[in-house]
């Protein structure tokens, strides 16, 4: 029951954010589309991304929505909300100034 | 914004939290049905795909728990959840529940009690302006055998005019009974005369009317007087219109000019009126008799040590001026507060330390039994761990578990100690804030929640740490198991009861030296026998009894009569019964010797009295004769001594026939033949030994005061003769006032009731304390052989006999006695030391006290230890070996 690092654990909102922001989605869409979207590189754990779900919930950057599923069952649909949407494109901008300086690190070194 | 709605989420999980754990249920069982639908689309069959996405998903339980932390009201949800887990937790076990709130309410009790003792004692200030700036000033007359001696007029004037560290100083002369007649019944009042700046430097101004003013202290000025706010009320039905009307006051107008503010006891608790002192330039003058109390406010900034220095100047310049009446006579302020307090101050320390013990063996005693539940709970523990609960979490529960039971208990014991601080109102001494009506109020209210929020943690935190701590395979294995004592829980309990055993040791031998010195006090000779005796005052108005002549007339014609009825032994006149005067002295100077130099006065206490008194009191005549009829005014006058008079002044003589003088030497008075010598009486106190001491014969001497106690010894119950005794006075004087009538073995009790009040409470500290270490051995002994079941029923199977299953579980229990006894001997023999100022007559270190308790809890825990150690002879090893 180790918690997820604090880089995982941002990691893994930006990614949950960056999915529903196209359209709202029920939690098992939102890993399935992650994994397809990486080739199968991130396999979201499912002990994480609820909780993660909810943290993000809770702090008011995506909201929940019950809707009808593809298959006409009842469904938790989550989608950004305004804050969301800026916390999503300052997190984008973090990243890519994060990986582009790990990338130079890693080309010159 | 995002914070407000963040604490919207928050609350609406709290107020819909079904809602919440229904939709939390159905989003994860979604998700569960769609992996299953894909594995089985890959091809699994359904029980295969459910059984692998189970496995994919992980614990949901956890997951969920993970969800709800996310959502939580942290705080505020947990804790409701617990108190409600914790309520049903007690409610399931009323037995236990009960018995922790009471053993808790009992140790709560007695701190909320004791608190608003020591409050008003130690803490609160005294209900005056500024008042630890307020002093009492006392002569130092230490020569004479006054350590803390009342002052003199002329002292007291001469410090007021030459000081330069008081604000002002004031004095309340000796006496204090006033007869009110007029309208309504005659009756006797304790009032005080004052000087007319008493209050203002109290910083005390009346509710009504008006403060006594300069003039109002100047002798022959018109009468006026200042009433208590209770005699207001009581007498005068609280009508406002009091205020300038006349009242009659030792049979003569007198003025109320104001109504003091409610609450104010000044001096004491008895008074209930106040009128100006109005000293004559002769009272301010007398530099020798001294009946003053001086009350004094040091000037700001200045303190203590300075106000002392410059008494002690102002006392030499004294001595200079006066050598006759001031010679070695010194002068010193103590704050007020130490004066009000001093008696009582160690025995109210002494009392809080005995009531935190209490609480202590109380806590250790509810902790034994959490720790006991706890092994019994260890399995829902584990369950709980396994299902994502953390280690704090855990704590967090088991401590509100503790908490609630010792809000309980707190609240009980309010209750209780509600009715305990009436009882321990007369520990409370005079001049103090006193205390509300019901002896509770918000400081008591506060205290008792402290006490009770620091109490669930104490008793709580042991066994709730040492539970989250316990292994968690280990404890599942063991499915509760009865056997699984190896997790150290039995020595923490036993470490619990030796800390019981030794702080109840620890009471019982402060309790049994207090004890003994009580019983010392009340078989001491204290010269007199205060059984069958009655006393009484008849004190004779002025000017009707302005002539001696009347006097000794009314108390011959009482006695005649008094001493003529039935159940009657006797009677006599003194000027003070014992325990009503400490002092009561004059000078003398005895013949044939050279002129003392000053500063060698001698000063016994006299009492004038009747020729029956001693006789009556049971006082001994050990040498010479007594006084007798013969003994009138005209005729030789004589004097009986005391003993120590004896053994002081003609040391290796023979007093008898030898001769003195009242005053000093150049005085001209009759010289007064001593005819015998008298038992030492204890006059300040039972336990204060006698000063040298004279008797004189009433029907001889005009004294400065009246012998207006009398003292009638019956043959059967004193209380019995009262109606009778007063018909026969009234029958001498129909107006005369008889007060006070009681029997003189109440004054010893009230004179020894802060030493018995001291040893009953810590008695029944003791007690409580004796109770609950038993509980807690029988307790501990009770579970070890629940969980030794197994193994006694192995031994008994390999042929242990019931004797040695008995030894086996005794020696178990005394080892912890045993423990427990030298830790708390040794603990008692350290803290007794502070007990020495409350003892008499017994050492700090008494050995008989110090063996009969711990005797006395040796077999109290041998009952403890034997009920637990009968059950386990009984062991059927069948049975046991199955009990698994």
């Amino acid at each position: 029951m180790t918690k997820p690092t604090d880089l995982v654990q941002g990691t893994l909102d930006l990614l949950i954010l960056k999915t529903i922001a196209l359209e709202p989605m029920h939690g098992w869409a939102i890993a399935q589309r992650i994994r397809r979207v990486s080739n199968n590189v991130l396999q979201v754990n499912q002990g994480a991304l609820y909780p993660a779900l909810h943290r993000l919930e809770q702090q008011a950057w995506i909201q929940a929505k019950w809707g009808e599923s593809e298959n006409n069952r009842r469904a938790k649909y989550y989608s950004l909300t305004r804050a969301g949407q800026k916390y999503l494109k300052s997190e984008e901008s973090n990243w890519e100034r994060l990986s582009s300086a790990i990338g130079l690190v890693l080309k010159t070194v | 914004m995002r914070w407000i709605q963040n604490i919207l989420n928050r609350l609406r999980s709290l107020f819909r939290r079904n809602n919440a754990e229904q939709e939390l249920g159905s989003e994860l069982r979604f998700h569960l049905e769609r992996q299953i639908e894909e594995k089985v689309a890959e091809g699994m069959t359904p029980q295969e795909a459910r059984r692998a996405a189970l496995r994919e998903f992980g614990g949901v339980e956890q997951v969920k728990e993970e969800c709800r932390d996310t959502r939580r009201v942290n705080f505020l949800e947990t804790l409701l959840q617990d108190t409600r887990y914790g309520l049903r937790m007690l409610r399931k076990s009323p037995s236990f529940t009960f018995f922790a709130v009471a053993v808790l309410a009992l140790g709560i009790a007695a701190n909320s009690a004791i608190f608003s003792v020591a409050d008003a004692v130690l803490v609160r200030p005294l209900p005056y302006r500024d008042s630890n700036r307020l002093v009492v000033v006392m002569e130092d007359a230490s020569a004479y055998g006054f350590p803390h001696d009342t002052p003199s007029p002329g002292n007291f004037a001469d410090w007021k005019l030459r000081n330069q560290v008081f604000e002002n100083m004031a004095a309340i002369p000796y006496g204090g009974f006033f007869n009110l007649t007029g309208d309504g019944n005659p009756e006797e009042l304790a009032g005080k005369k004052i000087t007319a700046n008493l209050f203002s430097l109290l910083g005390v101004s009346p509710a009504l009317g008006r403060d006594f003013r300069p003039e109002d202290d100047l002798p022959g000025a018109p009468h006026v007087a200042i009433l208590s706010y209770g005699l207001w009320l009581r007498r005068f039905g609280g009508n406002p219109q009091i205020v300038g009307k006349e009242i009659l006051l030792n049979y003569e107008k007198c003025t109320v000019i104001g109504v003091m503010k409610r609450g104010l006891q000044f001096p004491d608790r008895e008074t209930e009126l106040w009128v100006p002192a109005q000293f004559s330039k002769e009272d301010l003058s007398n530099h020798g008799s001294h009946y003053l109390l001086v009350f004094a406010r040091l000037k700001r900034g200045i303190s203590l040590k300075t106000a002392n220095a410059n008494l002690a100047t102002i006392a030499s310049q004294l001595e200079k001026e006066h050598p006759d009446s001031n010679a070695k006579v010194g002068a010193f302020a103590i704050p007020l507060r130490e004066e009000v307090t001093g008696d009582v101050r160690p025995a109210v320390l002494m009392l809080v330390g005995a009531v935190c013990f209490v609480l202590f063996i109380a806590c250790a005693n509810v902790a034994n039994l959490l720790l006991s539940r706890a092994t019994g709970r260890r399995r829902e523990l584990a369950m709980r761990l396994a299902l994502g609960a953390t280690r704090a979490r855990l704590l967090q529960q088991m401590l509100t578990e503790s908490i609630l039971l010792s809000l309980f208990a707190g609240f009980a014991g309010l209750l209780l100690s509600l009715w305990g601080t009436k009882f321990l109102a007369s520990l409370i001494p005079d001049g103090l804030a006193p205390m509300t009506g019901t002896g509770v109020d918000g400081r008591v209210l506060l205290f008792s929640l402290v006490v009770s929020f620091a109490t669930g943690i104490l008793f709580g935190i042991i066994p709730a740490w040492h539970v989250s701590r316990f292994q968690l395979t280990f404890s599942l294995k063991q499915g509760g198991g009865q056997s699984g004592v190896g997790s150290g829980g039995h020595r923490l309990r036993d470490a619990l009861v030796i800390c019981e055993v030794a702080l109840a040791i620890v009471l019982l031998a402060g309790a049994a030296l207090l004890i003994r010195s009580l019983q010392n006090l009340y078989h001491l000779d204290a010269g007199f026998r205060a059984d069958h005796v009655l006393v009484m005052r008849t004190p004779l108005p002025r000017p009707k009894y302005e002539a001696v002549a009347r006097r000794r007339a009314f108390y011959d014609q009482v006695l005649a009569q008094v001493e003529s009825l039935p159940g009657v032994v006797s009677a006599g006149y003194t000027t003070w019964v014992p325990l009503t005067n400490d002092g009561g002295a004059t000078g003398i100077t005895i013949e044939g010797r050279p002129e003392p130099a000053s500063g060698n006065l001698l000063i016994p206490n006299v009492r004038v009295i009747s020729k029956n008194y001693l006789t009556t009191l049971r006082t001994k005549l050990i040498e010479g004769r007594s006084f007798e009829r013969g003994d009138a005014e005209g005729k030789l006058p004589v004097a009986l001594i005391n003993q120590s008079m004896a053994k002081n002044y003609w040391p290796g003589e023979n007093p008898i026939g030898k001769r003195f003088k009242l005053g000093t030497y150049r005085e001209k008075s009759l010289w007064i033949t001593i005819v015998g010598i008298v038992g030492d009486v204890h006059q300040a106190g039972i336990d204060v030994p006698a000063r040298v001491e004279m008797y004189l014969p009433y029907e001889q001497q005009n004294f400065g005061y009246d012998p207006e106690y009398l003292a009638v010894r019956t043959s059967g119950d004193p209380m019995a003769l009262t109606e009778t005794v007063r018909q026969q006075i009234w029958s001498v004087d129909k107006e005369q006032p008889v007060a006070g009538m009681m029997p003189l073995e109440d004054l010893v009790d009230e004179n020894l009731a802060s030493r018995r009040m001291q040893a009953s409470l810590l008695g029944g500290f003791a007690g409580l304390a004796l109770l609950l270490v038993t509980l807690g051995i029988y307790a501990v002994l009770s579970f070890a052989v629940t969980q030794r079941t197994q193994e006694i029923g192995v031994r008994v199977a390999l042929g242990a006999q019931p004797r040695d299953v008995l030894r086996m579980i005794f020696s178990q229990g005394f080892k912890l006695f045993v423990m427990g006894a030298a830790i708390g001997l040794a603990a008692a023999f350290v803290l007794s030391r502070a007990l020495v100022h409350l003892l008499y007559g017994v050492s700090a270190y008494d050995p008989a006290s110090f063996a009969g308790v711990t005797i006395l809890l040796a077999a109290v825990a041998l009952l403890a230890c034997y009920v637990p150690a009968r059950r386990a002879t009984h062991v059927d090893p069948l049975i046991a070996l199955r009990y698994e």
